[in-house]
């Protein structure tokens, strides 16, 4: 009964969000005349920005914050580690060498080009993190420096790059991966639903599994469960879901550490309750940060990324010192 | 590092070596440069050469020099402090710290101006360096190694959104502070030598002094109290020296990454974990990265000069690499 409640309130918090997400910004919309541009009622309608900029831009914040979110959990599961996220396994900066690559040997590519450069080497870091980590001994802790030095690896990469060449050609590219929502539209939301959609079920249904896997790897082999295959599918699944979101609206940090936080204080309990409250919780995180990014000083934007950096981190670390007072992880 | 730690190679080949490196990479330093290179021959003959040596090659030299005595006793310490090999400014988040709390400095002149870039920087080290030990549970006593990391990271990444969100306020601003974060010192003139000059000297002797202090932290914090080192003060002494280190290098040369990690590795690995060895050496042997790193910025891509920060991390990255990939390190 408690776990309907807190989802129908969960549910209902992103709604609502939503629907500010949808009036908020350089015009303001009052929220009757969204519900009748929306459900075609009579009376004053916003049809333009409703359906051409903010609508597209809200979904596209939902999706993408429940990939984040589901991505962060499975990757906090897997490494056993609450301090984790999507950005340890190497994502962000893989995908940010890729499009700094593509624009140097490409310049002629335009920018459609990039989230499929930023897809593969979000893709193509985590692979190689995870294929370094599992070759040999596996353990969480040997992953996740791993993933940093990698990560650590291909920002330096990103330096050179910018250091060696002009700046003009690099800042549109740049500004695209640095987590904001503007100019997104129904191509991007085209390019991506489906994917997610998929990838997030499929953890979805793996979630029995993330359970036992979280107990470690010899209780979890005793149990019946094939670890090692479950381990890479699943670090593929949570790469892919975070690469896919990465590769549209660049990199919204501390989203994929505090969704997975907030899911396990509020509800608790089993992986199967706790991933649907987490990606709840991550679509109303993404939604409200760009909303308030247009909201604090219209009509100049602030990106989604730097307000989830600048709300999530006091957070997280206050979090952090209070759970490392309780128990050492 | 265990007592049983063998020296590779004897002390009479080590300090040739030592000698011949750092002349070496003096040497680079001063003498290649993005118009003309200078011969050993020119040095002397004073002529037009006299101006751009003095007034040019050598505050950047010197300057070199000096970053790289402050990181790699900055990494240290830290090294020293968390008992963890893989502490070092950049990984803890003290170095995207200091960036941040200069990045404020520039973007309200008022606050800069009342106290300071220099202090800023300190300051900004010092709190990131703060939550990531308090992340890591170091003022409990339990230091958890992979918290640490992993909270430093955290914290690198949370001052580094800020800093970048600085960025988009101004195209100006954006390009000043673009060009500072990824370590260059092309630009350095005497005055930024005395500043610097005076923190690396201080920071060595006062380094040197704690050697004792950091050696008994090796052996964990409850020998280290019963041998009469209260760890507290240990650590918080060895912080506080650690912030201010960082934070003059970054406010002279941006956030330079993985000096802090790779030069004491490096002299533990010849030299054994002893401290009172360790900190001249790794002072000699940061000085010594930094100035070859400044020789091969300018040689590398000439006519156009790389930052100093991005050679070190091409070298510090791959270093970062390898050791987690073959360490058989206790995480």
């Amino acid at each position: 009964m408690r776990d309907i409640l807190i989802f129908c309130a969960l549910t209902v918090t992103v709604v609502l969000i939503a629907i500010w997400s949808l009036s908020a910004g350089a015009v303001s919309i009052p929220w009757y005349v969204i519900g009748n541009t929306l459900f075609d009622i009579e009376g004053p309608k916003q049809e333009f920005i409703v359906f051409h900029s903010r609508l597209p831009r809200t979904l596209l914040a939902l999706l993408t914050g429940g990939a984040l979110a589901l991505s962060g959990v499975t990757v906090q599961a897997l490494l056993r580690n609450p301090l984790a996220s999507p950005k340890i396994i190497g994502i962000n900066s893989g995908a940010a060498l890729a499009v700094c690559l593509l624009v140097l040997v490409l310049p002629s590519a335009g920018l459609k080009w990039l989230p499929v450069a930023a897809l593969s080497g979000g893709l193509l870091a985590a692979a190689l993190v995870t294929g370094s980590a599992d070759f040999g001994r596996f353990s969480s802790g040997r992953l996740a420096l791993i993933g940093i030095a990698v990560g650590f690896l291909c920002d330096a990469g990103v330096d050179f790059i910018l250091a060696t060449s002009a700046d003009a050609q690099f800042s549109a590219p740049l500004i695209w991966l640095t987590g904001s929502l503007w100019a997104r539209g129904w191509t991007h939301v085209q390019l991506v639903w489906p994917w997610l959609v998929i990838l997030a079920s499929f953890v979805l249904v793996l979630s029995f599994r993330v359970d036992l896997i979280q107990f470690g790897d010899s209780t979890a082999t005793s149990l019946g469960v094939a670890v090692r295959p479950l381990r890479l599918i699943l670090m593929g699944l949570a790469a892919a879901l975070a690469a896919i979101s990465v590769s549209v609206v660049g990199v919204l940090g501390f989203v994929g550490l505090m969704a997975p936080h907030m899911a396990r204080s509020i509800i608790g309990g089993t992986h199967s309750r706790i991933m649907p409250c987490a990606v709840l919780i991550g679509m109303g995180l993404v939604t409200l940060a760009d909303a308030t990014g247009r909201a604090i000083a219209p009509p100049i934007e602030v990106s989604a990324g730097i307000v989830t950096a600048l709300f999530g981190a006091p957070f997280f670390v206050f979090i952090m010192i209070q759970s490392g007072k309780r128990s050492q992880v | 590092m265990n007592a049983r730690h063998r020296l590779p190679f004897q002390a009479g080949a080590i300090s040739v070596l030592a000698f011949g490196v750092c002349i070496l990479s003096v040497y680079g330093s001063l003498m290649t440069g993005g118009r003309s290179d200078i011969r050993l021959s020119d040095l002397f003959a004073a002529s037009t050469n006299g101006a751009v040596i003095l007034d040019i090659r050598l505050p950047r030299t010197l300057v070199a020099a000096c970053l790289g005595v402050n990181l790699g006793l900055s990494g240290l310490i830290l090294q020293a402090l968390t008992r963890n090999p893989l502490s070092s400014p950049s990984i803890l988040g003290i170095n995207q710290g200091a960036a941040l709390g200069l990045t404020i400095g520039v973007i309200f002149p008022s606050v800069g101006a009342l106290v300071g870039l220099m202090p800023l920087a300190a300051i900004g080290a010092l709190v990131a360096g703060f939550m990531t030990f308090s992340i890591a549970g170091v003022f409990t006593g339990r230091i958890v190694s992979l918290r640490l990391i992993l909270g430093g990271v955290a914290v690198g990444a949370f001052a580094s959104a800020m800093v970048r969100f600085s960025f988009t306020l101004e195209d100006d601003l954006a390009r000043q502070v673009l060009r500072w974060t990824l370590g260059n010192i092309s630009d350095v003139r005497w005055h930024h030598v005395q500043s610097l000059f005076v923190w690396s000297l201080g920071g060595t002797v006062a380094t040197l002094a704690m050697a004792h202090r950091l050696n008994l932290m090796a052996l964990g914090e409850a020998q280290a109290s019963g041998l009469g080192a209260d760890p507290r003060l240990t650590l918080m002494i060895g912080a506080l020296m650690s912030a201010c280190l960082t934070g003059t290098a970054v406010f002279v040369a941006g956030p330079i990454a993985f000096a802090g990690l790779v030069v004491p590795h490096m002299c533990r690995f010849c030299l054994g974990p002893d401290h009172r060895i360790l900190v001249p050496a790794t002072a000699l042997g940061g000085a010594c990265l930094l100035m070859a790193a400044d020789a091969a910025s300018k040689w590398l891509t000439s006519p156009v000069e790389l930052p100093v920060g991005v050679v070190v991390a091409m070298i510090g990255a791959p270093y970062f690499l390898y050791q987690t990939l073959f360490s058989k390190g206790a995480i």
